[in-house]
């Protein structure tokens, strides 16, 4: 689905991103749950206002998650199944909701990387996470 | 109708004064063609939209871009009435152009990001809320129309 060229460039963003998920995958989630409230639905267990602990720790988990995906962009349902059983049968987020969250992804890189953030790396990102989404929810029926 | 408090109303406002439309406008409506490439699919007497680069250079995408915008930004300033202001474009956009709704959704979302990025930090989340929820009124109003 992803060319050599698209490969090649997904990880050249996650290489900004490496080393930085705690603090990325918190405002993620901030980001998320300020702009699409229903989302937290899904995150009884942070509370209402979830803090900067939860947020951190629960946003490190998210972006790891995308760290294995990145660097396994030859084989995801193989390397996501794991996760993918998880979507399926405990955690059943509608699939409405990956579109919110790539949204506010997309929104993260470009305030941080502002210049850097070429229409190259927008499409290919967008691209590369809608094919996430896809296998986290493959397994929903 | 968005649903904006006097807050979010001032924060929207104050952020749109700094934005060069023609330069965001150039941009986003850029960014959709690459991005979302089927979307290309109204823009055919453009010329060339070849490449990425092509397309963020096309003087046809910036002179667009720039027309499309500063609609958006009269919109933002009937926030109470958006499907009043938009009447008009709405009927357009169904009877002539024949656009799918949906492409106006996209077309919010990619102009979100082109506000990140040009803003950086100062884009918090509240801020991106707020403009999520004006995109999306504006969107809803374009389709108002439709038949």
């Amino acid at each position: 689905m992803l060319s050599a060229q698209e490969r090649a460039q997904v990880a050249q963003v996650w290489d900004l991103i490496a080393g930085h998920e705690a603090p990325f995958g918190a405002e993620l989630l901030l980001r998320l749950f300020t702009v699409y409230p229903s989302t937290k639905t899904y995150f009884k267990h942070l509370g209402d206002r979830p803090d900067e602990v939860q947020l951190l720790s629960h946003g490190q988990r998210v972006l790891q998650a995308v760290g294995v995906a990145v660097r396994h962009m030859d084989n995801l349902r193989a390397a996501l199944s794991p996760l993918a059983d998880l979507h399926a049968h405990v955690l059943r987020v509608d699939p409405t909701n990956f579109p919110l969250l790539i949204q506010c992804f997309q929104v993260v890189l470009a305030s941080h990387l502002q210049g850097e953030f070429t229409v190259e790396m927008q499409v290919v990102w967008d691209k590369f996470l809608t094919g996430l989404a896809v296998v986290l929810t493959e397994k929903y029926r | 109708m968005v649903h904006l408090t006097g807050e979010e109303k001032s924060a929207v406002a104050a952020l749109w004064g700094k934005v060069n439309v023609e330069e965001v406008g150039g941009e986003a409506l850029g960014r959709l063609l690459v991005v979302y490439p089927w979307t290309q699919r109204f823009f055919e007497s453009f010329g060339d939209l070849s490449t990425a680069d092509a397309v963020m250079k096309n003087p046809n995408v910036k002179k667009h871009g720039k027309k499309v915008l500063a609609s958006f930004g009269e919109g933002l300033k009937h926030l109470d009435d958006l499907k009043g202001t938009f009447a008009a474009l709405s009927e357009l956009h169904c009877d002539k152009l024949h656009v799918d709704p949906e492409n106006f959704r996209l077309l919010g979302n990619v102009l979100v990001v082109v506000l990140a990025r040009h803003f950086g930090k100062e884009f918090t989340p509240e801020l991106q809320s707020a403009y999520q929820k004006v995109v999306a009124g504006v969107a809803t109003a374009l389709a108002h129309k439709y038949h």
